[in-house]
């Protein structure tokens, strides 16, 4: 049998390792993505910040994958044939060589299971002047992140001298997801400033899509304080009060000129804001892929939503908020066939968890879902367990589920690096989509939902980025560390 | 204008004493402990669920 694997992101390299594991040598595993670095995305902060290198995020993936007897094709998935096409019965994907030696070059693989594991396509696209194209900076990628900090670089030598700047961290979009990251960065840039010296000169704006601060895309958290439950409202604020960070909430950025943004908030008022430096965060969608049935029909809108995200065993009948339950997610991440799974980004989530708003315009401002980090890789873990146990004759139909109603997750985020006097916000939730049967009135549970800040948060989450690269390097003992 | 000025907004500030401990080494080392079994409690919550072959639920 043949498992082949679309992206080699946090989702899909875990699911590759795992499954390369489980499965005999008679099996093979093949990982078809367009990078040949792999990158851990959460420490790209640090790079944009200047505290890291590139070479401290990545590695190369080609020497990982042929020490683990994974096949590796450095290319982009743009067509899955789901039936095969015409006689040839066999599902194959068809891949383009993103390869310098021979770019373009088209290349049919075939397989027994898929797992589009391609992450998001990062849309800037949706902003007239977002991305490193036109006004602002951002950290998606490794080369982004690297480009900002020489960006950030350049600024701070002016600020030495004297010179007033403003600077906007946030959502380039009304429909972003990943607000956390976002926070981070803006709390790390902050950091850095007070530590060169030119904290005094710059004036910081955190621009957000969310309808309030603390709110990450997952409603906000309630967390047991001092004899209260208290809404994460409540702590970002005194976080953004206590470092004199300014902030936007609720807001669709329109339009990005050089050195000034449009943008609409929740009640309906259209402002601009002049900045010196921006890092706005894109919104995602699913990458271009089209599917194909055996006649050669355009069948994508079967297998994907009107995003470009993955459609799986969720309930995408379309509801209103007060509706949404915790059944609506899926829990084994299988499409309509049966041999073909979407995790990480690319699944296609029924809806999102913070409740949508739009403004008094009509312009939707709503927070995509999170679904990076610990649930895409546990996702990739019970795919792998599932697509495993299905190869080896235990079962017809996936054996492992791990629906977000019913996993949690562990989030650091850091808010200055270093050992002494740095910091992170340590939250853990449970569940990471409320649920509001379970857990009435706060939708989740006040034991397993924490936060704190404070400098062992940096500890962590300096040891959690050597812990997962040695990890995704596949060197001894990897699988014990968990996802 | 929708910025909302951090320096004059009414948000709980933490005190000094707050502040001091947040990054105060031999109690942060215990928060270091605490933080990291919940987090670890969370973990072995969250890797998923063996449904079995077969059960009608799978799908």
């Amino acid at each position: 049998m043949r498992v082949v694997i679309l992206g080699a992101g946090i989702s899909g390299h875990t699911a590759a390792l795992l499954l390369r594991r489980k499965l005999s040598k008679k099996h093979e595993v093949i990982v078809v993505s367009p990078n040949s670095l792999w990158n851990w995305i959460p420490s790209n902060i640090w790079v944009g910040v200047g505290n890291m290198k590139p070479a401290d995020v990545t590695f190369d993936l080609p020497s990982v994958y042929k020490r683990a007897r994974i096949e590796f094709h450095q290319a982009k998935a743009i067509e899955i044939y789901p039936e095969g096409l015409g006689d040839a019965a066999h599902p194959y994907v068809l891949v383009e060589s993103t390869k310098e030696s021979d770019r373009g070059q088209k290349t049919e693989i075939k397989y027994d299971y898929l797992i589009n594991a391609t992450g998001p396509r990062l849309n800037f696209g949706a902003t007239p002047g977002l991305g490193p194209d036109g006004f602002t900076h951002s950290v998606c990628t490794v080369d982004h992140a690297y480009s900002t900090a020489l960006e950030l670089d350049k600024l701070i030598e002016e600020m030495k001298t004297g010179q007033k700047k403003t600077l906007v961290v946030g959502t380039g979009h009304g429909l972003c997801t990943c607000e956390g990251a976002a926070f981070e960065y803006i709390f790390n840039l902050e950091f850095e400033l007070r530590q060169k010296g030119v904290r005094d000169n710059a004036r910081l704006v955190f621009l957000t899509n969310e309808a309030e601060l603390g709110d990450f895309g997952v409603g906000g958290l309630q967390l047991k304080s001092g004899g209260f439950v208290t809404p994460s409202k409540v702590f970002a604020e005194s976080l953004f009060v206590e470092r004199e960070v300014n902030w936007i909430t609720g807001a669709h950025v329109h339009k990005i000129e050089k050195n000034r943004l449009e943008y609409e908030t929740l009640d309906g008022e259209r402002d601009t804001l002049d900045f010196d430096f921006a890092m706005l965060l894109p919104p995602f969608t699913g990458v271009p892929l089209k599917a194909f049935n055996k006649i050669g029909e355009d069948i994508s809108n079967q297998l994907f939503n009107a995003s470009g995200f993955m459609k799986v065993d969720a309930d995408y009948t379309v509801k209103t908020y007060e509706q949404w339950a915790p059944e609506d997610w899926p829990k084994t991440y299988q499409t309509a066939y049966k041999n073909i799974f979407a995790i990480g980004i690319a699944f296609a989530p029924p809806h999102q968890i913070s409740k949508p708003r739009k403004s008094k315009n009509g312009t939707m401002i709503a927070p995509a879902p999170p679904r990076t980090g610990m649930p895409s890789a546990i996702m990739g873990r019970i795919v792998a367990n599932s697509i495993a146990d299905m190869i080896n004759g235990v079962s017809e139909n996936p054996t492992h589920a791990a629906s977000m109603t019913e996993i949690g997750a562990a989030c650091v985020a850091s808010a200055g690096a270093n050992a002494i006097v740095g910091g992170a916000v340590s939250m853990t939730m449970y569940p990471i989509v409320p649920d509001f049967k379970t857990y009435p009135n706060v939708g989740r549970s006040l034991v397993h939902t924490t936060g704190e800040i404070g400098t062992a948060g940096h500890w962590i989450k300096k040891l959690l980025h050597y812990a997962f690269i040695y990890k995704a390097k596949a060197l001894p003992f990897w699988w014990i560390i968990p996802e | 204008m929708s910025v909302t000025e951090a320096k004059s907004y009414p948000a709980p500030r933490p005190s000094k004493l707050t502040l001091f401990m947040r990054s105060f080494l031999p109690w942060q080392f215990v928060r270091f402990l605490v933080i990291n079994l919940r987090m670890t409690v969370m973990i072995k919550k969250s890797h998923g669920r063996n449904i079995g072959p077969e059960t009608p639920d799978n799908r």
